[in-house]
């Protein structure tokens, strides 16, 4: 099995792409689902396999570039990689690689090809279509239609993982069934979210025959670099008064920005969090009760809750459940901070819980967030929970 | 004030302002300033705090800039947005910038609508802009590398995408380099056209399909970045 080196995918698919299976990043046109193949393709390099790259759209030369704005760097691993450059010939170019399509708008010429490739490969290997669609464009939908179902079955006799990008135009409709339903083992759907333009991007496993996994859709960002990132767009902070919410915010972000008055927020906190791949922007509360409006505005539509408490003041949990409600966080995915674990008279998570009516489900972790000691352990949690596998 | 002017003084005084979401079609002769014309539209546009998003298929995208340098146009705080079809097919490595974004090539319809993508959310959701100027200059070199019905695709996308964000979008076409049945296919897309007909030493230009009847003919040449304008007796 090989991983697709996308975070929260390979949870989705059970570990990964298993040997001699095929997977389609099956893209809405304008959606950056070409990085999927991508990120794929270099996590596989780097972690020592053999991969194939075919090149229908791009110069054979510019890939390595094209990587680096990510910062993969393919040259560390170049001899694992073998370039088939099914562009070349359509433009006229020479080409220096050793697989070249001699005429890539003929499906004839580029099969014979692939299955040269895939036949002297000397160990399991992953083969990454770069674009489809442009195959599709150039030989006609049904020739490649055809052609993907001979280099599936190469690819399953020799055990090749084969991962194919692809972009939806508006090709027949039975095109796009036949390629959604019928032609790969399993089938990733990347998306856009749209009003007058495209402005978030999502991913969801439509189907993966080797894992009963549920539809989920995540959302996600490409940062260059860096690749793919799971986007969470709401995550809020709440909690008491003085219990370390924007000490909180402060400590986990890789930017922060605090509306505040002598040190006490007094609308909101904001950062953003880039951990692991994954990347969220991050809402603290006012703790005062007069701000409860206000944290009632903040905590629309939120993905998931921290509650902050001062582990030393109980008497402010009561206030603490309160807040809760106002936030209307039951249900959602909850983490509860006891802060300040540094204080002689700190409760311990366990004898917090016993002060809060909540499922044991919910997570009470310790942290002193002044000192960032327990703060990305407590993101780690929290953003699984939202990401987690029905 | 809704809609787009195109900001050629006679062509607006006949046809008035362009609805928002509008495709046009630009086509003409080779050599007939068709790129200067292009460049005038999208200047008149960001003087009025338009955006516009070029896909530059003939030209780096350095090069589209310097034309306004070159002019003496002030667009130092201009929102444009180039995608530059052209460096990364040459082979030349060069990263992207804040106004430039590369494809990989005419080839690469995916990433070309990708970056256009990026610029319609960069100008409208990021920067509020409620105007946008997309042009692709030119379909007809997209058409070199791919057959119509793929081209036809991605502009049946992107017409719409011009449609739902009310921009303008505006294509041009080199007359005479594909057939009639090429051209009345893409015809189906658009709205308009800025029709350029070869006229006596020069070059004349209507516009079809905002008004009942095409505009007149108008004789034109270039002055530096000035647009001579006379219309046809």
């Amino acid at each position: 099995m090989i991983e697709t080196g996308i975070i929260k995918l390979d949870d989705y698919l059970m570990g990964g792409i298993p040997n001699g299976k095929s997977l389609i990043y099956y893209t809405h046109p304008g959606v950056e689902g070409n990085v999927f193949g991508m990120q794929t393709l270099y996590h596989n390099l780097a972690a020592g396999m053999k991969c194939v790259f075919v090149a229908s759209s791009s110069d054979p030369s510019m890939i390595i570039d094209t990587f680096n704005e990510f910062g993969w760097n393919l040259e560390a691993y170049r001899e694992n990689l073998i370039i088939v450059d099914a562009y070349s010939g359509l433009i006229g170019a020479t080409s220096n690689e050793k697989y070249i399509v001699g005429d890539p708008e003929n499906i004839d010429s580029l099969n014979e090809t692939i299955e040269k490739v895939i036949e002297e490969l000397d160990d399991k290997s992953v083969i990454m279509f770069e674009s489809l669609s442009t195959i599709m464009d150039l030989c006609g939908e049904q020739k490649t239609l055809d052609a993907i179902k001979n280099w599936n079955t190469y690819g399953m006799l020799y055990e090749h993982v084969l991962i194919y990008n692809f972009t939806a135009w508006p090709y027949e409709p039975e095109t796009l069934e036949h390629m959604k339903h019928n032609l790969f083992d399993a089938v990733i759907t990347v998306g856009g979210i749209a009003e007058r333009v495209i402005f978030g991007q999502y991913f969801g496993v439509l189907k993966a025959e080797w894992s009963d996994v549920e539809l989920k859709s995540m959302l996600f960002r490409v940062l260059r670099p860096g690749g793919i990132r799971i986007y969470i767009p709401k995550i809020v902070v709440t909690g008491p008064f003085d219990a370390g919410k924007s000490t909180f915010v402060h400590a986990l972000s890789t930017r922060a920005v605090s509306v505040d008055r002598i040190g006490t927020t007094v609308a909101l906190d904001h950062g953003h969090v880039d951990y692991k791949g994954f990347s969220a922007d991050i809402f603290g509360t006012p703790g005062q009760e007069r701000f409860d409006p206000i944290i009632k505005m903040l905590s629309g539509e939120a993905m998931g809750i921290f509650l902050v408490v001062d582990s030393t003041n109980t008497k402010d949990f009561v206030r603490a459940k309160q807040m809760l409600e106002i936030t209307k966080a039951y249900g959602l995915p909850l983490v509860i901070i006891a802060n300040k674990q540094d204080k002689s008279d700190a409760l311990k998570p366990e004898e917090i819980r016993k002060h809060f009516n909540i499922p044991d489900s919910v997570k009470i972790l310790p942290a002193i967030a002044d000192k960032g000691v327990g703060v990305f352990e407590a993101f780690e949690s929290l953003v699984n929970k939202i990401t987690e596998v029905a | 004030m809704s809609g787009y002017s195109l900001g050629i003084k006679e062509i607006d005084d006949h046809i008035g302002r362009i609805r928002g979401g509008s495709n046009i079609m630009m086509i003409g002769p080779p050599m007939s300033c068709k790129d200067d014309i292009i460049n005038i539209i999208i200047y008149n546009g960001v003087k009025d705090n338009d955006a516009a998003i070029v896909v530059s298929t003939r030209e780096p995208g350095e090069r589209v800039f310097n034309w306004f340098k070159e002019n003496k146009l002030d667009i130092s705080n201009a929102n444009i947005g180039i995608v530059d079809c052209v460096t990364k097919t040459l082979g030349m490595g060069a990263a992207d910038t804040e106004n430039i974004k590369r494809a990989s090539s005419p080839v690469d319809l995916t990433g070309i609508g990708v970056k256009i993508s990026q610029f319609f959310e960069q100008f409208l959701m990021k920067k509020n802009i409620a105007n946008t100027r997309l042009c692709i200059n030119s379909l007809s070199t997209i058409l070199m590398y791919s057959n119509i019905q793929t081209v036809f695709r991605f502009l049946h996308v992107f017409t719409g995408r011009v449609k739902a964000a009310n921009a303008l979008g505006i294509y041009v076409v080199e007359d005479e380099m594909h057939d009639p049945q090429t051209i009345a296919t893409l015809k189906q897309l658009f709205d308009g056209m800025i029709e350029i007909k070869a006229s006596g030493d020069g070059y004349a230009m209507r516009v079809v399909g905002f008004t009942p009847k095409p505009t007149p003919w108008f004789n034109y040449e270039m002055d530096g970045m000035n647009l001579i304008m006379q219309e046809s007796v």
